[in-house]
């Protein structure tokens, strides 16, 4: 049982603060929707959470099991359990997603540094998953979330479809098998194809020992997928927190409801 | 052997006597140091030389090499040109150090099918009217620049390839060059000839010339319907001054894929053509350059569509790290009734670090009107948001930024023909992102 805990946390990008003041905790085998309006800065908090170098925290912490995430790079938080799925992953062309998600998949279970402490440069091969093991689970996996097995070859993202970048994102997921995912799907214009992969792969990985984020701005998805909790976002933080009955509310008011229920008052200070 | 030689006429008819050559070649030699004599250095406003200055390069400061080895068997390989040997499956190799030919080899029965693979010194006897008929008559001709004229009066290893008509070799044909001796001038000549019909695979693996020069000449003539795969795998010491003058002479339905690797030198410049001389004929031109340090690698282009319903690819992709500077200058010329012309250019640049520069300069010629010529120049970082998001995939940023340098190394190394080549490249690369 795992605790990812926001505890009112600011942040933005230099001077322009975008999150003001944040809490929020989730826990294992929860599902927690995060719904706000376009702009209402809700993907900045997947981002920060990760720890994307481009946003720096100002007050508050993030804590998981307790401890803090802030001085960790990106890839350290992703060993410690964190996973983020974009929600447009970037193409990277030359990189087959068999060769990224070995290495990324022996980072994170450790084969890194069990030989010498630190991963050894200039040595191919060395440090990582034995290959057999590696192929037999992808290989698994693979059929599980229905990518095909030709995707292991070609290059991470690279002229992927939408709903191909999302099944390789589930894909990738699933192998890490994180303790906190958080999904970004705020995009008002994915297809239903990519929506169902996305929320049948949730899921799949819903389990007891695992928690997820679901950022989204349409209650659309939460026709496929089940939430404990909704929580309304608007203005950099949290307003409203509530059961899926808040996602229903919202689908039927909409979000010009939230902005006159939850004008921000601007605080000036002298 | 040992001879000194000068750079003067003396020194090209004692370097022809030293050799035992016959008549023609000496007479040839002569010629092409009258060329050379006559011929003025370039000078930094010739537009090839803009961007590329000789500055601090003395000819006189390079001593043609005078320890040219004795061929001999395998325990006169050192350990380091063994493993250069070992690494790849090759039909036959050949090994020159130095001035000379040190080693060769062969798997295969290359005679019986009429093959000739050997060094170009042994040609000039045994095969001296068929050399005479293509030694830099077709390709690269000894006036062709100031560097191509020298290395047709001074050129001393060398290897050469003909294939006769609708025979082919499957496995590669390795030729690797040691310049060993420090200080020391090179002239290195590749000429590949195949016949209609003809099928071959050549790789030319470069290494050595510590604090020298070397000015080498490659030909490939290809003749009808034949199949070409060239690779030329340059790994001078980072101290060389490197001078490469290259062209491929491409009949009727020909095919070429030549793979231009430039690792190494301290500073290179390669004219690199490819003349499509008959229809139909189809030629990749890939290549890959990854200077460190202060290291300046300039490649020159000319894409030659001579006949109509030619195919051209070129593709040149590197990364520069340091103070590393990088020229890439090409044109794409279509003659008049070079109709069908379908001709690419690219050019794609890495820049690592904000003191490297790359200046990429392409342009087309086109005197046909029914053509597609396409051209292109990227320059590019690393994107924050590629690192980024490997990162949150637990990669560590050193792992992510290489495999993204890696990445885009790889439209070169998706094409190169030979699977042993494709996992030297690839450690080559490895090694310059982390050192």
């Amino acid at each position: 049982m795992s605790i990812l805990e926001i505890r009112n946390l600011h942040a933005g990008v230099e001077d322009t603060e975008i999150l003001k003041g944040v809490d929020l905790t989730l826990r294992s085998g929860e599902i927690h929707a995060l719904m706000g309006p376009n702009g209402s800065g809700k993907s900045t908090l997947g981002y920060v959470i990760a720890g994307h170098p481009h946003y720096d925290v100002y007050e508050g912490d993030i804590l998981l099991d307790g401890e803090s995430i802030l001085d960790m790079e990106a890839d350290e938080r992703t060993k410690a359990g964190i996973f983020l799925a974009f929600q447009y992953p970037v193409a990277v062309p030359g990189v087959s997603v068999a060769n990224f998600l070995r290495t990324a998949v022996s980072n994170v279970r450790g084969y890194t540094d069990q030989e010498n402490g630190s991963q050894r440069s200039g040595v191919i091969g060395s440090n990582l998953m034995p290959m057999r093991d590696f192929r037999r689970e992808l290989n698994a996996k693979m059929k599980e979330f229905n990518v095909d097995p030709s995707f292991a070859r070609r290059y991470l993202n690279d002229g992927f479809s939408g709903g191909e970048k999302k099944r390789t994102e589930v894909l990738q997921m699933a192998m890490l098998e994180p303790k906190f995912a958080i999904l970004d799907e705020s995009d008002s214009g994915l297809d239903i194809d990519a929506l169902r992969v996305v929320s049948d792969g949730i899921n799949k990985l819903a389990t007891e020992d695992r928690g997820f984020l679901l950022v989204t701005h349409y209650q659309r998805i939460l026709n496929y997928v089940t939430p404990d909790y909704v929580s309304i976002f608007y203005g950099g933080r949290i307003v409203q927190t509530g059961g899926p009955e808040v996602a229903a509310m919202l689908e039927e008011k909409g979000y010009g409801w939230v902005e006159s229920e939850f004008e921000v008052v601007e605080v000036v200070e002298a | 052997m040992e001879y000194a030689i000068g750079l003067s006429e003396e020194g090209v008819r004692a370097l022809s006597a030293a050799r035992n050559e016959p008549e023609w070649m000496l007479e040839f030699r002569l010629e092409a140091w009258r060329i050379f004599e006559a011929m003025p250095w370039p000078k930094p406003t010739d537009e090839a030389w803009r961007r590329t200055r000789l500055t601090g390069f003395k000819l006189e400061d390079y001593q043609l090499n005078n320890a040219a080895p004795t061929e001999g068997d395998r325990t006169g390989v050192s350990k380091l040109l063994g493993q250069e040997l070992d690494e790849m499956e090759s039909a036959a190799s050949l090994i020159f150090q130095d001035g000379g030919l040190l080693y060769r080899d062969s798997s295969e029965d290359l005679a019986g099918k009429g093959v000739i693979f050997t060094d170009l010194q042994s040609a000039v006897t045994e095969h001296g009217e068929l050399l005479r008929r293509y030694f830099m008559t077709q390709a690269v001709k000894p006036d062709h620049n100031k560097f191509t004229a020298l290395h047709a009066a001074m050129w001393d290893t060398g290897a050469f390839v003909y294939v006769p008509r609708n025979t082919k070799v499957d496995l590669p044909l390795q030729i690797i060059l040691n310049q060993a001796t420090e200080g020391a001038a090179g002239y290195h000549h590749t000429l590949v000839v195949t016949e209609e019909g003809a099928e071959v695979t050549v790789v030319d693996d470069l290494l050595g010339g510590k604090d020298g020069m070397q000015s080498a000449v490659v030909e490939l003539c290809q003749g009808e319907n034949s199949i070409l795969r060239y690779m030329n795998l340059q790994d001078f010491d980072h101290s060389t001054w490197n001078f490469l003058t290259g062209r491929a002479a491409m009949q009727r339905n020909a095919d070429l894929r030549w793979i231009q690797v430039s690792w190494g030198s301290k500073v290179t410049k390669a004219f690199l053509d490819i003349d499509l001389l008959g229809e139909g004929g189809h030629a990749e031109l890939l290549g890959i350059y990854f200077p460190t340090g202060r290291q300046h690698i300039d490649h020159q282009t000319l894409q030659l569509h001579r006949a109509p319903r030619c195919f051209s690819d070129l593709l040149f992709n590197g990364a520069l790290k340091d103070k590393a500077r990088n020229v890439y200058m090409g044109i794409i010329k279509v003659f008049p009734g070079a109709q069908q012309t379908d001709a690419f250019q690219r050019n794609g640049n890495l820049i690592l670090d904000g003191t490297a520069r790359a200046d990429s300069i392409p342009g087309l010629e086109i005197e046909a009107d029914d053509v597609r010529c396409t051209h292109a120049a990227t320059a590019a970082q690393v994107e924050d948001e590629y690192v980024f998001y490997l990162m949150a995939r637990g990669l560590s940023r050193p792992q992510a930024e290489r495999m993204i340098v890696q990445g885009f190394f790889q439209a070169v190394l998706d094409r190169v023909p030979v699977e042993s080549v494709v996992e030297k490249l690839e450690r080559v690369i490895e090694r310059k992102i982390g050192g």
